[in-house]
């Protein structure tokens, strides 16, 4: 009796928390899309006018714009992190200072230094001041005042913070490459790029798919990026809304949580739409090994 | 030209050919560490910045002519700093301890017992991957209000994270590579057959071990306990140095929850903070290199650990 509970006993706690916290909150969601809920007075159902609204948005589609958009961090950060990864791939005096040095960010979490980029940013910032300086401008640029900028900063800082972390990841998968395989394309007369781009990224294959998979997630939650470097108001015109920091504003800025939960709907179906091309992709990567 | 010349100026070639491409090496290197250090630089230096230090001229300044320590402390004595840094240890170290703990209970099960439901709680853990953290805050939130009553409080940051499913995924891992046959050995008699095996495995037997081995027997529980989690100690470690980042810098949630300074941990202060300094950027920049520094020194400290423990995720 006590020997066929064991593997439950075991479980029990963390079903429990991941039931509660994980599994009774998609259910509920669902629920909540489908009706208008201020959080202080119980749930109306009013059926799909929530949907209907939110189609009928213009910010919602522009989040949604957004959203995608701000996907294009994946492939610079895949690129970038892919060439920092070739360069400190050497055993050169001080390389693992520099490793390090490069990893900083990542630990350094994106509240502290989105808010130090923020004051970068300022009109009176040292962006500005460089720039200037150098001859680059005539005057001062609104940086974030100006919707044309506000993603291409955040997108600028999602990669900033990223890179040190991917760098790590593809840096582990070189290390993994056979050295015979680059000897090999040596004899074959690759110059040291061909080597890279017949061996290495072939070899970095599991790593890349890893990345594009955790990188686009994350590219399409983002929200602590957006949230700093607009002051949490989203830019000017909305430049800088995403479908999380609008679900964001709806929930818990104009307590719709009806609305907010429709917005979750969608992006739970978008998500999953990723995660299955995702996975079709990683299948087929891991086949070919 | 003799063939001995020719080799020489073949290497020299080699030498140079070398050189060059050392130097463009470190030369790329450094433009990528200043772009990485220059924020975390700047930001140290106008937080020392003193009223008649220009936060940015033309040229711009960099280093602070009139420094003081004046900044810093409009900010400690504005804000219960020191309460910040306290609720974020303890938030921090609370869900290191207990999540490492319930995760690793739920992951020896899926890893090393077969029991009715086991696909399918499996299956289940990983769908939820793909579900949105923001998505869960809707209803984590009125949970919070409604029925926990733990709004702005500090157990409502900690209480969401007792378990992540990654770390159990983590975890699981990490006892799926214990051998079989030592678990059975722990599980059918004590000392001799479980210490022959140990010694043939390890070159040194951890001392708990041996206890372990002592008690004929033993119970699940204590072969978990005793066997397991010292032999995938380094995982545990792994899991642990994740946790504490994440949480430390998490913010999302913490920042739905805890509104009153008493109660914030230091993402959320830090917000506060830009709030109430908002146009004294040499305060913000107090505030943000205060937030920043433990966590840098702690990297520092533990830098093998924590880019294994950051990057080892990809294979698990």
């Amino acid at each position: 009796m006590s020997k066929k509970l064991t593997p439950y006993l075991f479980l029990t706690p963390a079903l429990l928390v991941i039931a509660v916290f994980v599994l009774y909150p998609i259910g509920a969601v669902v629920y909540y899309s489908f009706t208008e809920y201020n959080i202080m007075t119980p749930p109306e159902w009013v059926g799909l006018r929530n949907y209907q609204q939110l189609f009928r948005d213009d910010i919602f589609w522009q989040a949604m714009k957004h959203s995608f958009t701000y996907l294009l961090v994946t492939p610079i950060l895949i690129c970038l992190s892919i060439l920092l990864a070739i360069v400190v791939n050497r055993k050169l005096p001080g390389i693992q200072i520099f490793r390090a040095l490069f990893f900083i960010p990542v630990v350094s979490g994106s509240i502290a230094v989105g808010i130090a980029w923020r004051l970068m940013w300022d009109t009176n910032g040292i962006i500005n001041g460089i720039l200037l300086s150098l001859g680059a401008l005539e005057e001062p640029i609104q940086w974030l005042a100006e919707p044309a900028y506000t993603l291409p900063i955040a997108m600028a800082l999602t990669t900033w913070l990223g890179l040190g972390y991917y760098m790590m990841i593809f840096l582990a998968g070189l290390q993994n490459i056979p050295e015979e395989l680059y000897d090999a394309a040596e004899i074959d007369g690759c110059n040291a790029w061909q080597k890279h781009w017949y061996v290495s990224i072939p070899g970095l294959r599991p790593q890349i798919t890893f990345v594009a998979v955790i990188s686009s997630l994350a590219a399409l939650q983002v929200f602590n990026e957006i949230f700093t470097l607009t002051g949490g108001l989203g830019g000017i015109l909305n430049s800088g809304v995403t479908m999380v920091f609008y679900l964001w504003r709806k929930a818990f800025r104009l307590n719709q949580a009806g609305m907010a939960s429709a917005i979750a709907m969608v992006l739970l179906m978008i998500t999953l739409a990723f995660s299955i091309f995702n996975m079709r992709f990683l299948e087929r990567g891991t086949e070919e090994q | 030209m003799t063939g001995q010349d020719q080799a020489l100026a073949d290497s020299r070639l080699a030498f140079l050919r070398r050189l060059f491409s050392n130097t463009m090496i470190y030369v790329i290197l450094c433009l990528v560490a200043v772009v990485t250090i220059f924020p975390f630089v700047w930001v140290l230096f106008t937080s020392f910045k003193g009223p008649n230090d220009p936060i940015v001229s033309v040229p711009p300044q960099l280093i602070p002519l009139d420094p003081t320590v004046a900044n810093y402390i409009r900010v400690w004595n504005q804000l219960p700093v020191w309460r910040f840094y306290l609720n974020s240890i303890l938030v921090a170290v609370a869900i290191v301890v207990l999540n490492t703990l319930f995760s690793a209970l739920a992951a020896y099960p899926l890893a090393k017992m077969k029991f009715r439901g086991r696909e399918v709680i499996f299956y289940s853990l990983l769908a939820t991957f793909i579900v949105p953290p923001v998505l869960t805050s809707i209803p984590s939130f009125i949970l919070a209000v409604k029925v926990f009553h733990y709004y702005d409080k500090l157990v409502s940051v900690i209480f969401p994270y007792l378990v992540t499913v990654i770390n159990i995924f983590l975890l699981r891992q990490a006892f799926k590579s214990v051998p079989d046959d030592l678990i059975d050995a722990g599980r059918i008699d004590g000392a001799g057959e479980l210490r022959i095996w140990l010694r043939q495995a390890f070159k040194s037997v951890p001392d708990d071990l041996i206890d372990a081995g002592r008690i004929d027997g033993a119970g699940e529980l204590r072969i978990w306990w005793s066997i397991l989690l010292p032999i995938i100690r380094p995982s545990l470690a792994t899991v642990a140095i994740i946790t504490f980042v994440e949480q430390w810098n998490n913010f999302f949630w913490p920042s739905l929850m805890l509104h009153t300074d008493e109660q914030m941990t230091l993402q959320v202060g830090l917000v506060a903070l830009q709030g109430a300094f908002l146009n004294d950027a040499r305060g913000i920049a107090a505030g943000v290199v205060m937030t920043v520094v433990p966590m840098i020194i702690f990297f520092v400290a533990l830098q093998q650990q924590f880019i294994r423990g950051l990057t080892g995720a990809v294979k698990g």
